[in-house]
């Protein structure tokens, strides 16, 4: 049924459906456009941090600008689209039912994000992901920073309608034979990341009303020029952001929930330990938002609050990695790539997760507190994790997509040329923040450890550049010259899949898949 | 599928018993470092785009580098004429937001003779990569 | 039950609170310390707990990799593949 290339249709019936699997098509093919224009940018700000002086960026404006969209591009338009074509592919069939709750508003949130999305590329504002007052309110330049708040708006709501979208066709249309205790633990995981989505979101769509407002000089909410007081913002900003790393980490373990399985011809070790894990990660993602601003002159009971609140995230995480290896245990397992994307989703996992504990013990904020120790650590967790985890489903969707194998070869090289580059350019990261090197920084003094680390540094995101070119040569070539599928096991595990061309694509016509 | 959950338990139980040891041993540090002494020196730093203003007790002030005694106690007073700046020296692991509006303090005590650099760690604009100033710390 | 939450919400914020700051805000002037020494011997201890601990998880990662692949001579099908129940 999801057969996309190999029964060609007019490309506006893909457009204007709201198939459920349509738009979970549309919605991969342009987070993947997405990563390739972030990763891009990525690219540029290693080439110009190769050494000391300006290499192939001019000034530090363009650099900034770039760091900003880079963040933006990966947060809101590679990784959370990426987990809703997952979802749109997989929950309505998980929970039997024929499509989404609302088939027309998912195609409403989904056509919201490319307009955002031009808004964010075209508009290029320089305040980093994160536009912390004053200087987003008095400093950053206009046009840019309104076609930022605008987009992110848009790309806001887009995904707390496709949050009410999940919920709603988790809880009330699954099959009235599934109760929820029995729902696969990927749509589980939509179910929670939706929930924290839907408590989240809203506090920074104020916030992002309140920053127009002050820029407009209506009001002086975060502008201590008229009274405001920017601390506000970062309470408001992180109290959405950091339960959206939840948002972003919670559908790539669910993803992995269900490869390891699969690929270990095993059932999971504990379904139940699994959901409550979910359960207690999307409560807890709540308790330690403000870890975030232990440098902004917070007193110490605070500072020990967050600091418990977060420490208190560890368990639950530490739960789904004992699952995962636990099913893995006595299995028989099949290291086809989208496996070894999964194991090796868990190693960096966990790594990143280390460091989130370093990060939080509050005297230890003191040294990597917005240094290069930040940046390899949260990218550990969105590239490391969550991409890794969206990264190996995209190869295990890609044969019920297109009815076609990719090459398996290329696949493996280009797993080992993305961890191996990962683990080099992240890791390195962490021991230049030790060094002192701040994050956001377009030129850096010649120091020589800096120099070297920052080197190393781009080496590493060229590795992981080449593995990228060739996971794009993959995906064109195989979708269309690539072996036929077999659909009833392409990867020769045995046993049954949640097979996406097991629900009728009205589109297709009688007869069709 | 039956299966004893034992191992899983162990296991947390480990897991949760080290975050314990980890949050103690950071309060406690925490705690140890909180407080200036007494005779801390206050110094006013005022970050502004891209420069630092330091002025001592005496109402010295200097712009861009900051000169102070080996084994005495500093308390920074920080604040910012305009945008978030950070206020951070590496080698002695001192940190802190210089936040527009309001007074944050943090103290240390140099305890060798050198030159050190102070960096700006928020981003604060065009300038912010070079954002600095030097820490001359000087024997008596 | 919404009663019973009201009112530990105000005893939480009347005693509880209060207490916690009073102990945190035991506000004696502190001593010359090195702060430098303290936090980074604070970071090599974390360290030590975090490679330790990572040291196992990884081995354990590497050691089911290479056993349980299925390309190792010793494995065998899993009892839920023999019995069709995957």
């Amino acid at each position: 049924m999801v057969l996309e290339l190999a029964r060609p249709r007019p490309i506006w019936q893909v457009m204007f459906s709201t198939h459920h699997t349509d738009v979970g098509l549309m919605y991969l093919i342009f987070s993947l456009l997405a990563m390739f224009v972030g990763g891009a940018m990525a690219i540029a700000l290693r080439v110009e941090l190769f050494a000391p002086g300006a290499q192939l960026i001019q000034d530090s404006m363009t650099f900034n600008r770039l760091f900003t969209a880079h963040g933006t591009t990966m947060i809101f338009l590679f990784l959370l689209p990426s987990a809703s074509a997952v979802g749109n592919y997989l929950v309505p069939i998980m929970v039997r039912y024929k499509d989404m709750a609302y088939p027309k508003l998912n195609a409403i949130a989904f056509w919201m994000i490319p307009p955002a999305a031009a808004l964010v590329w075209l508009g290029m504002a320089d305040f980093g992901w994160y536009a912390n007052p004053p200087y987003s309110v008095i400093s950053a330049p206009a046009p840019a920073a309104e076609m930022w708040i605008f987009g992110l708006k848009m790309l806001g709501v887009s995904s707390i309608l496709s949050s009410i979208n999940f919920v709603v066709t988790i809880m009330k249309c699954k099959h009235p034979d599934m109760s929820l205790g029995k729902v696969p633990l990927l749509g589980w995981s939509f179910l929670s990341s939706s929930i924290i989505v839907l408590a989240a979101m809203p506090t920074f769509a104020a916030a992002l009303l309140m920053l127009l407002t002050d820029r407009l000089g209506a009001s002086g909410f975060f502008n201590p020029a008229v009274g405001g007081d920017p601390i506000a913002y970062s309470h408001l900003f992180w109290f959405t952001f950091h339960p959206e790393v939840y948002v972003l980490v919670i559908p790539a373990i669910g993803m992995m929930y269900e490869i390891i399985p699969r690929f270990s011809r095993r059932p999971i070790f504990s379904h139940s330990s699994g959901v409550a894990a979910f359960i207690i990660l999307s409560i807890v993602a709540f308790a330690s938002w403000a870890h975030h601003m232990f440098a902004t002159g917070m007193s110490f009971t605070e500072k020990t609050v967050f600091m418990v609140g977060t420490l208190a995230a560890v368990p639950a995480s530490a739960m789904h990695v004992f699952n995962f290896l636990a099913t893995m245990w006595n299995g028989r397992i099949k290291f086809a790539t989208p496996m070894m994307w999964a194991v090796g989703g868990i190693a960096l996992f966990f790594a990143a997760g280390a460091g989130g504990v370093v990060n939080t013990a509050m005297p230890l904020d003191f040294i990597t507190h917005d240094s290069y120790w930040v940046v390899g650590h949260f990218h550990l967790f969105v590239f490391g994790t969550i991409a890794f985890g969206t990264i190996g489903f995209v190869y295990y969707l890609f044969p019920y997509i297109t009815g076609r194998m990719y090459n398996e070869k290329w696949g493996v090289v280009h797993f080992i040329l993305a961890f191996v580059g990962a683990c080099i350019t992240f890791f390195t990261q962490h021991i230049l923040g030790l060094f002192g090197m701040p994050r956001r920084i377009y030129d850096y003094p010649e120091i020589p450890e800096w120099v070297s680390m920052n080197a190393l540094i781009s080496v590493g995101a060229m590795i992981i550049l080449v593995g990228m070119v060739i996971f794009l040569a993959n995906l064109i070539y195989s979708s269309a010259k690539g072996k036929p599928a077999n659909l009833e096991d392409p990867f020769g595990l045995g046993g049954k899949y949640y097979y996406p061309f097991s629900q009728r694509n009205p589109h297709h016509g009688d007869g069709g898949y | 599928m039956a299966h004893s959950n034992w191992a899983e338990w162990i296991y947390l139980g480990v897991v949760t018993a080290l975050l314990v040891y980890v949050g103690a041993e950071a309060w406690n540090v925490e705690r140890i470092i909180d407080h200036a002494p007494e005779d801390a020196e206050i110094i006013k730093v005022t970050a502004q785009q891209w420069l630092w203003t330091f002025e001592h007790e005496d109402g010295t002030k200097e712009v861009g580098e900051l000169h102070l005694k080996k084994d005495h106690a500093y308390k920074f007073e920080l604040t910012s004429k305009d945008v978030i700046h950070n206020f951070n020296i590496p080698e002695y692991v001192v940190l802190l937001d210089a936040v527009p509006g309001r007074v944050n303090t943090v103290w240390f005590s140099p305890n060798e003779v050198g030159e050190f650099d102070i960096q700006c760690r928020e981003y604060c604009g065009l300038i912010h990569y070079n954002m600095r100033a030097l820490l001359i710390v000087e024997d008596v | 039950m919404s009663k019973i939450f009201q009112l530990s919400i105000i005893i939480v914020t009347l005693c509880i609170i209060p207490t916690i700051s009073l102990v945190f805000a035991a506000e004696t002037a502190g001593e010359y310390i090195d702060r430098k020494a303290e936090i980074w011997n604070l970071f090599f201890r974390m360290m030590t707990i975090a490679f330790v601990v990572g040291g196992v998880i990884a081995g354990t990662m590497v050691w089911q990799v290479w056993r349980f692949r299925e390309s190792n001579p010793k494995s065998k099908p899993t009892p839920y593949e023999e019995k069709g129940e995957l």
